[in-house]
């Protein structure tokens, strides 16, 4: 069977620093990855070095079978239109309204009428929980959790193949970051998408997970399912879980 | 021991200064390259339109008239010493439309729209909406870079054009009313004196001007890099090169133009 992302020995760094040492992991279609660790450990980095928005220094990432740093720029746009992104901090663009913000990727990627675009956007908006009221409101005049939200419904407004969540559940609630979790096993399990997603949040973890990796140092450390997750005597996976400050993660990165 | 690090910063500088050029060529390959092929982004394109060529008319046309009507008075000064005075239509003209009225406007839009691009580019930079843009499976060069490469080379002669008529206008205000000068005597000394040369080399320099505080603008924008400190720092330095870079360029074009 072929992987919808497949990473070999990825390498990043930055000036002398090393981030990622040699990540490698693959996500099956329809599969739900989910890659845990430390704060600052290079998960969002992992993502932009999937997504070619860094350059990586060495390893291959291919996205669909296509080796990612092969790509001209234009089949790269073509590849990031199956693939939907929620940043880690929403990355709204500011001098647009909600709702040309959700439908930004239908009508400059997809070429849709604006009308038809819009349509999408107020159904998208709606499975994120959100009023069609705001539509018209700014990014500015929203609140955190609801700007994430907006940003999670324009991830999701292109039907792509596969979506990237940096912290999907970060900043909401405990109501709404139930929504956003069925939301995501939504999409997975009912439309088939495979989705890549970067958690602290261990409820949230427990609910959108097939499989997960744990970075750590620059590697995935420890890789299982679901209910490994609970049964592993992994010291490491133990600490994270259990929120321990005695452990062998000492908080402070190598 | 001294005369080497000297000699060392020197060269520092020198590639440094080599590498900038090679990265804004770079840079402004890949925005005209991307940004000739359709599909062409017409709303941004207008946005950038309204924002240079017509919310830059007040301050540029303020700015033309100050000039104008000291221009008259610092030439009559001059000239009266001689009774030459007849000449200064002709002076103010000459110098509005080949130099000042160039200069002072790219210098105002420079610190106006020049810093604002880069404020705005560089803000979406540092909050990953560059990011988005791309990942949207937009060319971020094409959608924010190219209409204002474009808009500016464009509409900044015609800003030019407009600083040309209301500084000679402001000339001619002060000459007829406080100078005394007969109103149609000033008016045909500076048609009689005017060639097509002397606005059409304001206006080349006027395209050339306007590419270069855009491409100034943007390229600094995207090196941003940190949070607002880095913003700032990059909105600085895009107002200063290209406030120095018009000053070069000018000194480069009314060489070649004489
Ligand atoms: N553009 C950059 N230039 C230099 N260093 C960077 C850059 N981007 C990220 N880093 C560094 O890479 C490391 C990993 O950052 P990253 O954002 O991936 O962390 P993270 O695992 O997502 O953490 P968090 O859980 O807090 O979001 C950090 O030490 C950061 O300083
Ligand atoms: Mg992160």
């Amino acid at each position: 069977m072929s992987f919808i992302i497949e990473i070999e020995n990825l390498k990043k760094s930055f000036g002398k620093k090393t981030i990622l040492h040699e990540v490698s992991l693959n996500i099956s279609p329809g599969e739900s990855y989910v890659i845990i660790g430390g704060s600052g450990t290079g998960k969002s980095v992992l993502i932009k070095c999937i997504l070619r928005l860094l350059d990586i220094d060495s390893g291959i990432v291919k996205i669909n079978g296509k080796n990612v740093n092969d790509l001209p720029q234009s089949e790269m746009l073509k590849t990031l239109l199956r693939c939907g992104v929620l940043y880690q901090g929403g990355a709204l663009f500011d001098s647009l309204n909600v709702i040309d913000n959700v439908s930004f990727g239908l009508v400059y990627g997809y070429r849709k009428s604006t009308k038809e675009a819009y349509k999408i956007a107020i159904d998208k908006l709606e499975a994120v929980d959100l009023d069609e009221k705001i539509a018209f409101s700014f990014p500015s005049e929203l609140s955190g959790g609801m700007k994430k939200r907006v940003a999670l419904a324009r991830a999701i407004a292109t039907d792509p193949d596969i979506i990237f969540f940096d912290e999907p559940t970060t900043g909401l609630d405990p109501i709404t970051s139930g929504t956003i979790n069925e939301l995501i096993v939504k999409c997975t399990k009912e439309m088939g998408i495979s989705a890549l997603s970067i958690t602290h949040d261990i409820n949230s973890l427990k609910f959108i997970s097939d499989r997960v990796g744990l970075l750590h140092g620059g590697r995935i450390i420890w890789e299982g399912s679901k209910g490994d997750l609970m049964t592993t005597d992994d010291p490491y996976v133990q600490q994270f879980i259990t929120g321990s400050p005695i452990g062998p993660f000492t908080g402070k990165n190598d | 021991m001294f005369v080497v690090r000297f000699l060392e910063k020197i060269g520092q500088v020198f590639i440094s200064f080599l590498m900038a050029i090679g990265e804004i060529t770079v840079f402004s390959y890949r925005s005209l390259s991307a940004g000739i092929r359709p599909p062409y982004y017409w709303k941004q394109i207008a946005q950038q339109s309204l924002q240079i060529g017509y919310f830059s008319l007040p301050v540029v046309g303020m700015t033309a008239l100050f000039v104008g009507v000291a221009m008259a008075l610092q030439c009559y000064l001059g000239f009266s010493e001689f009774t030459a005075e007849t000449a200064i239509p002709s002076v103010v003209m000459i110098a509005m439309t080949r130099e000042l009225g160039p200069v002072l406007t790219a210098l105002m839009v420079a610190g106006r729209l020049g810093a604002s691009m880069t404020a705005e580019i560089g803000t979406m930079m540092v909050t990953e909406q560059i990011d988005a843009l791309t990942t949207l499976s937009v060319n971020s060069h094409k959608y924010l870079v190219f209409p204002r490469l474009l808009t500016g080379s464009l509409l900044l002669p015609f800003l030019v054009f407009v600083d040309d008529i209301i500084g000679i206008l402001g000339g001619y205000l002060t000459g007829v009313y406080y100078l005394g000068f007969n109103s149609s005597n000033y008016i045909h000394n500076t048609f009689s004196s005017m060639s097509s040369q002397d606005v059409i080399s304001g206006l080349i320099k006027g395209v050339v001007f306007g590419f270069t505080i855009c491409l100034m603008g943007c390229y600094h924008g995207y090196s941003s890099q940190g949070g607002a400190e880095g913003v700032g720092r990059a909105t600085t330095n895009s107002v200063v090169a290209s406030s120095i870079m018009i000053l070069l360029l000018d000194c480069i074009l009314t060489f070649v133009l004489f």
